[in-house]
């Protein structure tokens, strides 16, 4: 075999490094745990998976640009605040509306504040988690407030045999998907990922495009607390508190490079189901719950360790090839 | 570029025929300015702000933070971050408790200065050793450290409780330490707390290291341009290294001060104040792009918010107007700081 072939096969066996280190957890927890293989607990996965999901894809397009948006938590438990407290009986379509708008505005002053006032997004994002934070439990009054029984409802109906909150977040995965796959938009967001510099050279408007996808972000982390709130009844002070962890641990699973200009939202999805399994998987063989965080964060790290080495290899891949065309 | 040349535009009185307000924003003692301004006004509604044991207070309360800041200033100088300082703080706490303590501990029985000696370098041994996995990672996979200690933070924090509950029956803390190492959190050196002159050894020993030595040069040298660096000969991967290696020593000594003032190694220790560490040196004036610091600014940037706790305290702010105002100082800093850099590169 020669150095090259070598190269490649570790080359591939790091791009499919989420998939194996999938296939070995499921064949560990199934033998550990015989309830763990079940159709039913695969269903609960993914209906647990769902608004992690949807967070995810909004975080993607962020990663997507090489920006990070810390604030998703701040701003699920912002959004579903407000219809919590003020929309009771009212359809869940209009809740969603509601959330998804004050997601969208939250999304926004992230965005004003990275691309007008130039702050740095981690730092920017940091702040406004704090102010959403705020603003959340001023409402609330640091009170555990419940959802209404129509939003209650949605998380237990289900249609065509699938839960309601797996429609949602297909919904959207297809709309990112398509939106990203199959638009000029989409190409825009991975050129602006890829270099800004050259996107800007070639006519995007860059800023344009970074304003947009904290937006995104924002309607994106609105939405999955709402699907979130449909399975936890009601919003306590701590709603969506650090759910920021899981959300990009997902999309970096997903192969998203933290670097921008590299990822895809069926990837995402794909790590934010990797995680639900984890801790279902963790609950299924009776591990102490003290040890949770530990194997969530080694699974993190060993994801965003195989990101940076495959980041590696390519660049030295495509040196290579720059070297062999001059000689 | 040296440290003197980056820094020289804040110094007042330096550029002349510049407005005010211009000036001002550039000084390097605009965060105690405010500080000032904000204790003023705040007098005027809270007069206690003013009473000496309040004073006290604050002192108490900035020593450690101005510990774990000053050590992570080492990582934001080279463009870095480290988010795990606090989980460091838990860990360090709790691993370190473990090994002095009077209650079955392995040192039960050694001569107090002993004991004290080999539970400091405990301390700041799992804080290094954090750190030097951190520097590793960043430096050897190229991993972004942001990323890299956000899961460090994750994994130590959770690891501190999960070791709490293996050591003791109740899994909330561990007590009985030595009276010696109690000292180091509560003793008073002619009516100055004796943590203070670790926090005054902690800062001239930082001072000396980023401004005057060839390591701080390397650390601006990176933190201005990596490539640059490396192509003059610096040793970029180890001189990374070693400062999340500082980051991590130093928030296990602020450990230290934490434990012996509570007298008890416990793995909350820390847990909200880690927008406070990066927030004290990127308010005092230390840029998160790298290549901008110094330790004075630090000493402000922690007072300031020690100040502003101490203050919101004292008006007895709900826990939602405590994170709105906390979060809109973090803001407004690095607003200014963005600003900051457009006026200093128009200039």
């Amino acid at each position: 075999m020669s150095p090259a072939d070598s190269r490649k096969i570790r080359l591939l066996l790091l791009q499919n490094a989420p998939l194996i280190l999938f296939l070995v957890l499921v064949l560990v927890f199934g033998s550990l745990s015989e309830r763990f293989l079940s159709p039913t607990n695969f269903m609960n996965i993914v209906t647990q998976a769902a608004h992690i999901a949807i967070i995810a894809i909004g975080m993607t397009f962020v990663l997507l640009v090489a920006g990070i948006d810390l604030s998703v938590g701040a701003n699920m438990y912002a959004s579903c605040i407000v219809v919590a407290l003020y929309m009771k009986g009212w359809n869940p379509v209009f809740g969603f509306a509601v959330a998804g708008f004050l997601g969208l505005l939250f999304g926004a002053v992230n965005a004003f504040v990275i691309t007008r006032l130039r702050v740095p997004a981690f730092i920017a994002t940091l702040a406004t988690l704090f102010v959403g934070r705020a603003i959340a439990l001023y409402l609330s009054g640091v009170k555990m407030i419940p959802f209404g029984k129509e939003i209650l409802l949605l998380g237990r109906t289900t249609w065509l045999g699938l839960p309601v909150p797996i429609w949602i977040f297909l919904l959207v995965f297809v709309i990112a998907w398509v939106t990203l796959r199959l638009t000029t938009y989409g190409r825009q967001v991975y050129a602006v990922g890829a270099d800004p510099e050259a996107a800007a050279k070639a006519g995007i408007d860059v800023r344009r495009i970074l304003f947009s996808v904290y937006c995104i972000a924002g309607v994106c982390a609105a939405i999955g607390g709402l699907v979130s709130a449909s399975q936890v009844a009601a919003a306590s002070s701590t709603f969506g508190f650090q759910k920021e962890f899981p959300v990009i641990a997902a999309a970096v699973l997903g192969g998203t490079s933290l670097f921008g200009g590299r990822g895809g939202v069926v990837g995402t999805v794909f790590g934010a189901i990797l995680i639900q399994t984890v801790e279902n998987g963790l609950v299924m063989i009776n591990a102490d719950p003290y040890v949770y965080p530990l194997v969530v964060s080694a699974i993190i790290f060993i994801a965003v360790l195989v990101d940076s080495l495959r980041t590696g290899m390519l660049e030295r891949l495509e040196r290579r090839k720059i070297r062999v065309e001059t000689a | 570029m040296t440290p003197a040349q980056t820094t020289r535009l804040d110094r007042p009185g330096l550029a002349p025929g510049l407005p005010l307000w211009r000036r001002l924003l550039l000084s390097e003692y605009l965060v105690l300015f405010l500080t000032v301004v904000y204790v003023a006004g705040m007098a005027l509604i809270v007069p206690e702000i003013l009473a000496a044991d309040t004073w006290r207070d604050i002192l108490a309360a900035m020593i450690p933070l101005l510990i774990v800041a000053i050590g992570q200033m080492f990582v934001l100088v080279v463009a870095g971050i480290d988010l795990s300082a606090t989980s460091v703080l838990a860990f360090s706490s709790v691993l370190g408790a473990a090994v002095i303590t009077m209650d079955g501990g392995p040192l039960v029985g050694m001569p107090a200065f002993l004991v004290v000696a080999v539970g400091i370098l405990a301390f700041m041994a799992v804080g290094g050793a954090v750190g030097a996995f951190n520097g590793a990672c960043t430096t050897r996979f190229n991993m972004p450290p942001f990323i890299v200690t956000l899961t460090t933070m994750m994994f130590f924090s959770g690891a501190a409780i999960w070791v709490t509950t293996l050591l003791t029956d109740d899994g909330s803390s561990i007590g009985s330490l030595p009276r010696e190492f109690v000292f180091i959190g509560q003793g008073r050196v002619f009516e100055l707390p004796f943590s203070l002159l670790i926090a005054l050894a902690v800062g001239l020993l930082a001072h000396v290291a980023l401004s005057h030595s060839l390591f701080g040069r390397w650390l601006f040298a990176i933190g201005i341009n990596p490539n640059a660096a490396a192509v003059s000969g610096v040793p970029v991967r180890r001189t990374m290294f070693w400062a999340y290696v500082i980051s991590g020593a130093c928030a296990g000594l602020a450990a230290v001060i934490y434990t012996a003032r509570l007298e008890t190694g416990t793995p909350v220790l820390g847990q909200r104040i880690l927008l406070d560490v990066v927030g004290a040196a990127v308010i005092g004036g230390v840029s998160l792009f790298g290549g901008k610091a110094k330790v004075l600014w630090v000493v402000f940037g922690a007072l300031f918010l020690t100040v502003v706790d101490k203050g919101l305290q004292l008006l007895g702010l709900s826990l939602a107007g405590v994170f709105a105002i906390k979060g809109g100082v973090i803001l407004l800093a690095a607003i200014v700081d963005a600003q900051r850099q457009r006026l200093k590169g128009r200039g």
